[in-house]
């Protein structure tokens, strides 16, 4: 029994933490298909982690006067009928609508998931498994979205979590044992949340940005973005190895998974060119940064302090405010930038056209179609391929239009690309403060 | 294990990483990632074109022209051509820059010699002139040397600039039509101009 109920158990973990950031690769679709603003989709993703931020505590101190098994089961069976909610939103208030059901029943489920794992498996394993859970679905929630949204559509990102929930319900309910009542013992531990806080701000900038960089700046499909930030839940389970090399002390670990993510961040910032495999390495920097830091501070933020589930909402509430935060941060400052680049895109693309080794006639008939497509997709960085395809050109300039259309996409991946440099850069800033909060001395306690 | 490498091992390690990746992507131009830039419209650029006789002429012209106008006005000549290119009204500062940039760039074409004779023009003009058959054919049996006498095509091109009127070409741009009938008339004022002057010169 225990051998397929705790990994239920398990799995909603990582899928209640995974929802954080599924829907990101979703939102492109999601904003087309439910007829949404960029202001409004956003908050498809912000609802979900506010919620989940705001109610993990009051969520876990409520927790203390009730079963786990009931709590659980009840957390679950909200975060399933909210995801089949969610797939069947027909208006994007309806989404946000469901999306925030989904965090109350997703804090929930992750709460009492916490104890009824340390039933089954333990303690320090109960722990252990529910942290490392945690951290999987984070990591791997983005891949599974770009993957489910290219494969079939973005419904099913939350079609699929609805049997595993329906499943983990009676999983939950069938977890016997005692559970007793745990008065408030420990302070919360407070550089342990704030940097973790900090961190998932910053990290928002990789998991959040750098898709949308790779589907709207770089006009990649879901399913290739998807592949492409797997990198970093792989090179996540990569560090534990590069830890049991090298042994370091915990503030070390932690320490130096922020310098990794603020270099794995910086150099985001930088790619020489569009090409995918630019972002392998800033990204295996990421996902190393990320192995090292998330679980270890999720770990020490419950180390030892009771009562337990009451720690575990800090740490929930500290990451998940953290990715609301990086986002409030974050969300204006791309905005602005992509704005901005605007202009300079669009002297370039004159620029091209100007000197383009065409004919004048052809040249004015280029420029006049690229006007009339870019005047139709205000606000999106622009596809220019229909501007070309509508073209009736001579056999002998197609070669030279091919080549030309080539030269100005490129200049909109520049366009795009130097418009996400800041945003990365301030994500890196922000794992660096992470990193002061975790090498600042200690106040001395006085007698 | 020793306490040094439990210490430093782990922030040497993530050092020697970030380095090394920040490293390769600044060596391969990390940073540089960026639209281009629009070139000084005020340093002097080789202006080519694709097309043939007036068409080429014209092309080249409206280039150098637009590059002279940017740099008077203190903008790019790809800021100055976007600008032009979308609706609204012109200012008088536009306008008179835009024509004094054609009008040095009829300089600067007859200073590098790429400023072909009327006689090479002729045949090419004639065939869109609203002219009748006889007289074109006459027009056209004219020996190049006389032809080359009589017009000079800087001069008939300085004469069009004066005679045109930018602000209406400009309010209209998308209707070539229009466009071209009202260049067709400022060259053909433009040509019996020059040929008064030349006569008025000879008497």
């Amino acid at each position: 029994m225990r051998r397929v109920v705790a990994p239920l158990l398990a799995v909603t973990v990582a899928l209640v933490l995974a929802d954080s950031a599924v829907v990101t690769l979703a939102l492109p679709d999601i904003l087309k298909h439910l007829d949404a603003s960029v202001g409004q989709v956003a908050w498809v993703l912000i609802a979900y982690n506010l919620v989940l931020g705001l109610f993990a505590v009051p969520a876990a101190t409520g927790f203390g006067r009730a079963q786990p098994q009931i709590i659980s089961a009840v957390g679950i069976a909200v975060f399933a009928g909210a995801s089949a909610w969610c797939a069947m939103a027909g208006s994007i208030d309806m989404l946000i609508a469901a999306r925030c059901v989904q965090a109350l029943g997703g804090a929930l489920a992750l709460i009492g998931c916490l104890e009824l794992m340390v039933e089954a498996w333990g303690e320090r394993r109960g722990v252990a498994v529910w942290v490392s859970a945690g951290l999987a679905g984070t990591a791997i929630g983005p891949v599974a979205g770009g993957l489910l949204t290219q494969a079939i559509s973005w419904q099913a990102i939350f079609v699929v979590q609805v049997p595993f929930a329906v499943l983990a319900v009676p999983a939950a309910l069938a977890v016997r044992g005692t559970f007793p009542l745990v008065q408030d013992r420990h302070r919360p531990a407070i550089r342990a949340n704030l940097t973790l806080a900090i961190l998932s701000a910053a990290l928002t900038a990789a998991s959040f940005l750098l898709v949308l960089l790779l589907v709207e700046g770089w006009r990649h499909s879901p399913a290739i973005a998807a592949l492409t930030v797997s990198v970093v839940p792989v090179a996540a389970l990569a560090s534990r190895p590069l830890a049991r090399l090298l042994r370091p002390s915990p503030e070390v670990e932690v320490a130096a998974g922020c310098l990794l993510i603020a270099g794995g961040l910086a150099a985001l910032a930088i790619p020489p060119s569009a090409h995918l495999a630019w972002t392998i390495a800033p990204q295996a920097l990421v996902g190393l940064g990320l192995g090292l830091t998330v679980d270890q501070l999720t770990s020490r933020a419950m180390d030892m302090r009771l009562p337990r589930a009451q720690h575990a909402g800090w740490t929930i509430s500290a990451r998940h405010l953290g990715v609301v935060i990086g986002l409030a941060i974050l969300t204006p400052v791309f905005t602005a930038d992509l704005q901005n680049a605007q202009a300079p895109a669009q002297e370039a693309i004159a620029s091209l056209v100007i000197d383009a080794p065409l004919t004048a006639q052809d040249k004015i008939a280029v420029a006049q179609a690229l006007g009339d497509e870019l005047s139709q997709q205000q606000g999106d960085i622009p596809d220019l391929h229909p501007a070309f395809a509508k073209l009736e050109l001579d056999a002998a300039e197609r070669p030279a239009a091919a080549a030309l259309e080539r030269d100005l996409n490129t200049q909109l991946e520049r366009a795009a690309t130097r418009a996400f440099r800041d945003s990365f850069l301030l994500g890196a800033g922000l794992a660096l403060i992470a990193l002061l909060t975790v090498i600042a001395p200690r106040r001395r306690r006085t007698a | 294990m020793n306490t040094f490498v439990r210490r430093a091992g782990m922030p040497l390690a993530a050092l020697v990483l970030v380095g090394a990746v920040l490293a390769v992507q600044i060596a391969n131009g990390g940073g540089t990632f960026e639209p281009l830039r629009p070139a000084d419209p005020c340093a002097e650029r080789v202006v080519v074109s694709k097309s043939d006789g007036i068409e080429g002429v014209t092309e080249r012209l409206v280039l150098l022209g637009v590059d002279g106008a940017a740099c008077q006005l203190g903008v790019s000549r790809e800021a100055l051509t976007l600008k032009l290119g979308q609706p609204g009204t012109r200012t008088h500062r536009e306008i008179a820059a835009l024509r004094d940039g054609l009008r040095s760039a009829v300089g600067r074409m007859k200073e590098d010699g790429s400023l072909p004779l009327a006689s090479e023009l002729v045949d090419e003009a004639l065939d869109s002139a609203d002219l009748n058959g006889l007289l074109k054919r006459a027009i056209r049996a004219l020996p190049d040397s006389f032809i080359n006498k009589a017009l000079k095509t800087d001069d008939v091109l300085l004469r069009t600039i004066d005679d045109l009127d930018l602000r209406a070409i400009l309010a209209n741009l998308s209707d070539q039509g229009d466009l071209n009938q009202q260049v067709e008339a400022a060259v053909t004022q433009a040509v019996k101009d020059s040929l008064k002057a030349r006569l008025r010169g000879l008497l």
